[in-house]
């Protein structure tokens, strides 16, 4: 099974500091620099909306947005389109592009301080509400082939996930804990090599 | 649950027939995924289903440095003409009267979610708009629409495009009757009849429920219905006023009344004669003037009239015409609670403030209407969710949008005002201000719109943050202004009917572009859009704050008694609006101060390369900067002569701002053009410019240069108010695309440093 789209979101470790106005022009260079695999297209700047995706880089197959929703900002990488052939590589490209993205901004110095984001807290979200509606047999379905993403995704800290209890209208989300991960380089230091594409 | 697809799951929820005809578009889809079908026409038909193309589909996009060619997946697979398949795309969501119930609002907010990037944007027709959308995408997006009622069937395209109608009908105190189900009845006997399938051009409806407020706007509309009552014989009768003809666009024109009073029952029929005589003789090729207003002018609203109401004779009988009038007397809406006044209850913090701007005490003793002011037009999926709730917790079973881009929820209990606020502020809802000088109307202008000359919505947000800031601290008479923002001359954001109106234009300084808004005062959004504002000068797009301010300042200290803005405008004269704009008007050159050169909300460096692709002679030509001045020097003389009355001289300057502009414009090519002779002026422009179609827009094509020849071959032999205005008019915006030809044939366009 692979969802329509999924979703993974990095929260900020220091979202108080944070300067919204300078995303424009990151993304903007981004764009001009081709930073991130993919084909990216646009900048949507949309924080004069309450809790709101935020600045959104615009791609084909992939959008990177600093989104607030639930007031807690973070980066909310969605997978839109491509050819994966099942839901775990599906989600290893999910996790390798998003991490790729938070590395990026971190290194960004127009941020002062520099951004961080947290690596032991995820949410996943499946924009499926065909094939995934916000219910508990979601989490029975696509609990197996997660729980391989995210065990190379965090190598050998231990992990927990669990479904989000929140509004049945909403994305069916799945929330992630893990102890011990430092940092996000560490998450792309310890992604196991059969992550790669 | 491996098969399990939209189409199958939602069969039995959507009308055989609409399903049938979203079947067949995306059968449609297929085909022209395979090649198998026309590019252009399946560009027609994906329009006519409200899928519109966005910024960059062309497959190129300036990045700041240079432009870059987007390689879609999809290779050379096109949507239509120049528009690639893969590239994100717009589609439209029509909203009959501004209509929603709570499960569509969940369904829109779902589609948003998942085919779009979680925004919802509320239009000015009423519709929603989402952006980003892929065209594969779109035959879900309907089915799941469509399985609550909604749909996108002729929200674009040469199309009857949304029946808007007041938001607060049904509940406001100085309409005639609810037009609710009247509007609802024209929508649906119009969408896909076969009498309105031939159109050059779009075609646009509305109801009032009366003539004094602007809510329906019925004045700048292709046919406004008024509603009206009338004593016959001992007996109130229901009917409308009829207008037709009007329209914003490039150049507004005021609505002619077609007939005082259409009773109820005939108001169908008439609006299938219209479409008729409208198809029949309504200009096809030339798209600049094939909306109906021009049928209207060139026939005259006597011959129009005539025409209508001989093709409603020989109408055959439709059953359809009249049988919606059963429901007309029991249509209501169900409140979900009983009506209480507000009386004693704790007040939340910021509650009085919103209370005063955005909660409109109904006709119905102990019921509100609360508006909610969106940041332009633009709403989350999360909080559409939300609304969803509090509309079947606090409200009825309809929620509205508006022409403004907001949203009302009708038939509050007032007691239930506190709680309801507090709920609000939750997701962030209680912005005051609705029809203050920050509740600010914007198209999507370059954010993205493919005909975007500068940041609307960029301007527009700086300009909210801005007065909302001051807004406790401004004078009432400040408060009260309206302030409309369109990207382009096209005026999507309703610039002509705003006390302040901005639209977006380009300057060029030494080898840059600057983004600059031309100002319009003095329209009237009150009176159902009662006139239309002019155009007084264009100013860099940074100093639009200052104008403002000092616009609204001045306004401030120096009104007499309780004289309106349009009054003041008129008083202070053009002359004196020009020198107030003046100081204002001046670019500091790029190594001074290089943020004159990128827009709102916008780090690149500007450019029009997004809209047209340019040619590159290379070398700055101040002479043409010395001969334009000339030209909109002739043309503000021609406003002055129009403040005075003076028509005649009125229409003179328009036309000597335009051959000005035109020998301009061939200067630059044929320095030996000294003479003032227009028929030299004429021949050379349409030879150096028209005819190899240098002067052509990418989409407006030869439009502009249309007005010169026009008024250079037939010249008036009378001239009135109407008519000097529109020259006027139409020499402003000549004068304009000589300066973007310019800019593009002389190369600063395309040609900048870096690049």
């Amino acid at each position: 099974m692979i969802p329509f789209r999924a979703q993974v979101k990095f929260f900020l470790e220091n979202p108080d500091s944070v300067d919204g106005s300078l995303f424009v022009g990151v993304f903007q260079r981004w764009i001009q620099q081709k930073a991130l695999d993919g084909l990216l297209i646009d900048v949507a700047d949309y924080r004069h909306v309450f809790e709101g995706p935020g600045v959104i880089l615009i791609g084909h197959e992939s959008d990177y947005a600093i989104e607030y929703r639930n007031g807690r900002p973070g980066l909310l990488h969605t997978r839109k389109r491509g050819l994966e052939a099942d839901l775990p590589t599906q989600l290893r490209n999910t996790f390798r592009l998003a991490l790729a993205a938070c590395e990026l901004l971190e290194a960004e110095t127009v941020f002062i301080p520099r951004l961080k984001f947290r690596a032991d807290t995820i949410e996943i979200r499946f924009a499926d509400r065909l094939q995934l509606p916000n219910l508990p047999d979601s989490f029975e379905r696509i609990k197996d082939d997660l729980g391989v993403a995210l065990a190379e995704l965090y190598a050998a800290y231990p992990v927990q996930f669990a479904p989000v209890e929140q509004d049945a209208r909403y994305l069916f989300t799945v929330g992630v804990k893990a102890e011990g991960v430092r940092d996000i380089a560490a998450l792309v230091r310890h992604r196991q090599p059969s992550a790669q594409p | 649950m491996a098969d399990q697809n939209w189409k199958t799951l939602l069969h039995d929820r959507i009308p055989d027939e609409r399903g049938q005809e979203i079947e067949t578009f995306a059968g449609q889809v297929e085909l022209r995924r395979q090649h198998k079908l026309d590019e252009k026409v399946f560009a027609e038909t994906r329009l006519r289903w409200g899928i519109y193309g966005q910024r960059y589909d062309n497959g190129q996009r300036y990045d700041g440095l240079t432009t870059q060619t987007l390689v879609f997946p999809a290779g050379d697979l096109t949507k239509g003409p120049n528009t690639y398949w893969d590239a994100p795309g717009m589609v439209r969501i029509k909203i009959p009267f501004g209509g929603v119930t709570p499960e569509q609002m969940e369904v829109l907010a779902e589609v948003a979610d998942e085919y779009s990037d979680g925004i919802l944007h509320v239009t000015t027709r009423q519709d929603f708009q989402l952006h980003f959308v892929h065209i594969d995408d779109t035959p879900d997006l309907m089915r799941r629409l469509m399985a609550v009622g909604i749909t996108t069937q002729e929200a674009c395209g040469n199309t009857v495009r949304n029946v808007t109608a007041c938001p607060l009908a049904g509940v406001c105190h100085d309409e005639a009757f609810d037009v609710t189900p009247y509007s609802k009845a024209m929508a649906y006997f119009l969408l896909g009849h076969a009498d309105t399938q031939d159109f050059g051009r779009k075609f646009k409806t509305a109801f009032s429920g009366c003539e004094q407020h602007a809510c329906a706007l019925v004045n700048m509309h292709d046919l406004g219905l008024l509603a009206r009552t009338k004593t016959v014989d001992g007996e109130v009768k229901r009917g409308f006023a009829v207008f037709v003809g009007g329209g914003l666009g490039t150049i507004p024109h005021q609505a002619k009344l077609l007939s005082s009073f259409v009773t109820e029952d005939e108001i169908l029929p008439l609006a299938q004669a219209i479409a008729r005589v409208f198809a029949r003789l309504g200009e096809k090729k030339n798209r600049n003037r094939a909306r109906i207003k021009f049928l209207v002018e060139q026939l005259g609203i006597e011959e129009f009239s005539r025409l209508v109401f001989e093709e409603r004779d020989q109408l055959p009988h439709d059953d359809r015409w009249t049988s919606y009038l059963s429901e007309v007397q029991e249509y209501h809406e169900t409140p979900t609670r009983q009506p209480f006044s507000l009386n004693g209850q704790a007040k939340p913090d910021g509650f009085e403030a919103w209370h005063q701007t955005n909660v409109y005490q109904q006709r119905q003793p102990g019921y509100v209407a609360v508006y909610l002011n969106l940041p332009l037009g633009d709403l989350t999926s999360t909080q559409m969710f939300a609304l969803a709730d509090l509309a079947r917790q606090y409200a009825g079973d309809t929620v509205r949008t508006t022409v403004e881009q907001n949203m009302v929820l009708r038939w509050v209990s007032e007691a239930d005002l506190p709680d309801l606020y507090s709920a609000l502020k939750v997701i962030g809802l209680v912005e005051p201000g609705i029809n203050t000088i920050v509740d600010i109307t914007s198209c999507p202008g370059t954010d993205t719109c493919k005909l975007g000359i500068a940041s609307s919505r960029g301007l527009s947000g700086e300009l909210r943050d801005q007065l909302t800031a001051k807004l406790p601290t401004l004078p009432d008479a400040v408060k009260e202004l309206k302030i409309k923002v369109s990207g382009c001359f096209n005026s999507c954001g309703q610039h002509h009917v705003a006390d302040i109106g901005f639209f977006g234009n380009s300057r060029r300084s030494g080898n840059y572009l600057v983004p600059h808004f031309q100002v319009v005062l003095g329209g009237k959004w009150k009176e159902n859009a009662g006139s239309f504002g002019m155009a007084v000068g264009a100013v860099p797009s940074k100093r639009v704050p200052d104008v403002l301010e000092a616009i609204t300042n001045r306004y401030a200290s120096e009104r007499a008694g309780a004289e309106s803005f349009q009054d003041w405008v008129t008083r202070l004269g053009k002359k004196e609006v020009k020198a107030m704009l003046e100081p204002f008007t001046h670019v500091p050159a790029h190594e001074v101060d290089a943020s004159f050169y990128a827009d709102w909300g916008d780090t690149r460096e500007y450019s029009l390369g997004d809209i047209g692709v340019g040619e590159c002679a290379g070398e700055v030509v101040s002479l043409f900067s010395m001969e334009i001045a000339k030209a909109e020097s002739n043309h503000f003389d021609g406003l002055l002569a129009l403040d005075e009355g003076q028509y005649a001289k009125a229409d003179e300057g328009a036309y000597r701002g335009m051959l000005l502009a035109a020998r301009a414009l061939v200067r630059t090519r044929f320095l030996a053009l000294m003479s003032d002779d227009p028929t030299q002026i004429v021949e050379a422009f349409r030879a150096q410019f028209y005819d190899t179609k240098l002067f052509f827009d990418p989409y407006a094509g030869g439009k502009f240069a249309s007005y010169l020849f026009r008024r250079y071959e037939n010249p008036p032999t009378t001239v009135d108010a109407d008519s000097a205005r529109r020259l006027l008019a139409e020499a402003q915006l000549f004068i304009e695309a000589c300066y973007a030809c310019e800019a593009r044939v002389n190369g600063a366009i395309t040609d900048l440093p870096g690049s």
